[in-house]
């Protein structure tokens, strides 16, 4: 096909452009959206289900969640909310026009990566 | 003010002006997500490893219900419309992308609606 012929960009994540903050949590921002999609939010829902199953189903997935693999899935899915949330208010900051200047980009970059591993921390610590 | 020749427009090419809708409705499902997240969190923490009659007197409360069908429906909605964004971005095998698209789709409709039933069995106490 013709069209295969055409010059192309090289890929973002090749090792022809160096890694940057932007790119790094662009890239991140989908991750975390993917991965709630495929297994937080699922999860959200079979706890309903469970609650709405009855006390042994509910039981059965409370034990599940308090085991490693539970822990292990609750804190990935606590981390990616963080870090899709505070990605989203820079969104939201953007879509309003603000903070457009490439050092400020970075700078509310180097902020949400902070404020989403507090934000992870301190659900994790008051019980989740 | 139109910048698209008349014969590109009758011919179909150019942009459908359907972009606008999905940007903004990805924005507003956002915005309810993010007022619901002080719920959610609060939900999460208080909820965890509680036995079942704590659980179950929780969501049968009228407002909790509520908010959960709020949210189910925000998550799902926002959820559709990211993974319809990625899934156009990467998937480039024509019937592959229709039918992941058609799956998602419908996989969070289904999502959603389960949702909302559990929740209401939990109010109504069925």
């Amino acid at each position: 096909m013709s069209t295969s012929k055409r010059p192309m960009s090289p890929y973002m994540l090749g090792p022809y452009y160096k890694f940057q903050i932007t790119s790094v949590l662009s890239i991140l921002n989908r991750l975390t959206g993917v991965f709630m999609a495929v297994v937080t939010a699922p999860l959200l829902l079979c706890w309903l289900i469970a609650l709405a199953s009855g006390e042994q189903e509910f039981m059965a997935l409370s034990a599940w969640l308090a085991g490693g693999l539970g822990k292990l899935v609750i804190l990935a899915s606590v981390f990616s909310f963080s870090f899709h949330l505070c990605g989203g208010i820079r969104h939201l900051i953007w879509d309003a026009g603000w903070m457009l200047e490439i050092s400020q980009v970075r700078f509310s970059g180097w902020i949400a990566v902070v404020a989403s591993i507090v934000l992870t921390v301190v659900v994790m610590g008051a019980g989740l | 003010m139109n910048m698209q020749n008349p014969l590109a427009r009758v011919r179909g090419k150019g942009s459908s002006g359907g972009g606008v809708h999905h940007w903004r409705s990805q924005r507003y499902s956002a915005l309810i997500l993010l007022v619901l997240t002080v719920w959610v969190l609060w939900l999460g923490v208080s909820l965890a490893g509680a036995d079942y009659a704590t659980a179950i007197s929780t969501m049968s409360s009228p407002v909790h219900a509520g908010l959960a069908i709020l949210f189910a429906g925000a998550v799902f909605y926002h959820t559709w419309l990211g993974l319809q964004v990625v899934i156009e971005d990467y998937v480039h095998i024509a019937a592959l992308e229709f039918a992941l698209l058609m799956l998602v789709r419908f996989a969070c409709l289904l999502a959603f609606l389960i949702s909302a039933i559990a929740a209401l069995k939990l109010v109504l106490g069925a």
